[in-house]
């Protein structure tokens, strides 16, 4: 849709800020604009192929309850609960889902108000942990602004970090 | 201040001096502007003229019927909303070039500004601020880059090492190894270039408010323009993070830290603008 993605040879899908994207056995990549103090969350069931990606703003849905309900992906706890689902809508099995998540870029003051990201990771751990659900890679916080990507086939999550030409490959443990 | 000049100076490439603005900046406040002034001052560059046109004719500033004449665009738009887009067709022409140095892609350091810009006016029409000295201001609050990233554009490399390393701002590390920030250069750049002071003093404090004494309520609108620019991704180069929180900022314009989750969902509503003002990228200026 958008563009070819030169290592794979699939096409490149936007998945904009504030929303989300499911597929499956789509030979395409999903990839999130730039995240900033943003998170972006990627799951992938492996055995049916079902890749999903939401890149959300703001932690917590109870900040604006009727954004929440008209932008699900907004958030990052109403954006898991729709990602989820909709995978499960397309076949998925919960406790097979893959899921990595990258960004949350922080500023050098830990405490400050300014420091939204902190409060994302949070309510990641919290969501999941409730769900018996397990965190495969991260890559966030630090100081760099990055974007990621998900190829729609084989579930490789890859990182564009700012100012680094190469892509990083977020690697299972 | 001398050293700063000197480096302004040397830079090989000096963009020309974007002598529209100002000039219309001194309108502003005036309660009836004769159109035909606004038009006068406007045609002066034509290359900035047919920019503002085209945006004119763009899908959100939408004129039912496209325009190719500046007096029709002014009487169909207002003064307001030609001011805007004459600003970011001049900031597009001063910002759309390409800084290797800083590690970003041409056009990033543009669009950050542009995100800046729209969510600091956002923040300033909210309080009943002067939303245009606003935009005109977190516009350029980062023009000072323009002129490092070229006359120092080897050093940058070892800036953000610094900066890195130590856990300091990109500004601190700035300062440490050049012996001056680009804040400082930018608001000494468009003091040369005749801006009023209050949008001087707002550029050379951005990172830092309080800094810019009786103008820091408009320091503080470009400050939080700028972080949440950097929050919603609008923001590139290497470790573009590193920066201080500065609360002053909330506390100058009497904001409640919640407000920046508001202001983010509103910039975020605010795209549509953002994206049409991002197309207004001039040809980069031929070297002299």
């Amino acid at each position: 849709m958008l563009s070819l993605d030169s290592l794979t040879g699939t096409d490149l899908v936007l998945v904009g800020m504030a929303d989300l994207a499911v597929i499956r056995e789509q030979p395409v990549t999903l990839c999130t604009s730039p995240l900033g103090a943003c998170l972006a969350v990627a799951i992938f069931d492996p055995v049916r192929k079902i890749a999903g990606v939401l890149n959300s703003m703001l932690p917590e849905a109870s900040i604006d309850p009727k954004r929440a309900g008209e932008r699900p992906g907004m958030f990052l706890d109403s954006g898991l609960t729709a990602l989820v689902d909709r995978a499960v809508e397309l076949g998925a099995l919960p406790e097979r889902l893959e899921i990595f998540v990258a960004g949350g870029a922080r500023i050098l003051d830990e405490t400050s108000y300014f420091n939204i990201g902190n409060r994302n990771f949070g309510v990641l751990e919290s969501w999941m942990k409730a769900r018996g659900l397990v965190l495969v890679a991260a890559d966030v916080g630090g100081l760099s602004n990055r974007s990621l990507q998900l190829n729609g086939m084989t579930g490789q999550v890859r990182l564009k970090i700012s100012g680094q030409p190469k892509l990083k490959i977020l690697c299972k443990p | 201040m001398q050293a700063i000049d000197d480096y302004i100076s040397n830079v090989r490439y000096l963009p020309p001096a974007p002598r529209v603005v100002p000039d219309l900046i001194k309108l502003l406040n005036q309660p009836d502007v004769d159109s035909s002034r606004v038009v006068k001052i406007i045609s002066l560059d034509p290359s900035l003229t047919a920019n503002v046109l085209r945006v004119c004719n763009s899908a959100y500033f939408g004129a039912a019927l496209p325009t190719s004449d500046l007096q029709e665009a002014v009487t169909r738009l207002g003064f307001q909303q030609v001011y805007l887009l004459v600003t970011a067709a001049t900031g597009a022409k001063l910002l759309a070039t390409p800084q290797k140095g800083l590690g970003m892609d041409p056009g990033e350091l543009w669009k950050h500004s542009v995100a800046a810009a729209v969510s600091a006016q956002l923040i300033a029409k909210k309080l009943g601020d002067d939303f245009n000295l606003v935009f005109t201001a977190a516009l350029l609050h980062d023009i000072g880059k323009v002129i490092l990233a070229q006359a120092a554009e080897d050093t940058y490399f070892r800036i953000f090492r610094e900066a890195e390393t130590r856990q300091i701002s990109i500004i601190e590390s700035e300062a440490k190894l050049l012996g001056m920030n680009h804040a400082e250069v930018g608001g000494r750049l468009l003091s040369r270039w005749k801006f009023p002071p209050n949008i001087v003093a707002a550029v050379t404090h951005h990172h830092a408010p309080k800094g810019a004494g009786r103008h820091e309520r408009l320091a503080s609108f470009v400050y939080l323009g700028n972080m949440i620019a950097y929050f919603m991704g609008h923001g590139f180069g290497h470790i573009a993070f590193a920066m201080r929180g500065r609360e002053e900022a909330l506390t100058i314009l009497g904001l409640p830290p919640e407000s920046i989750p508001q202001y983010m969902m509103e910039t975020f509503e605010q795209m549509h603008m953002i994206e049409a003002l991002f197309s207004m990228v001039a040809e980069p200026a031929a070297p002299k």
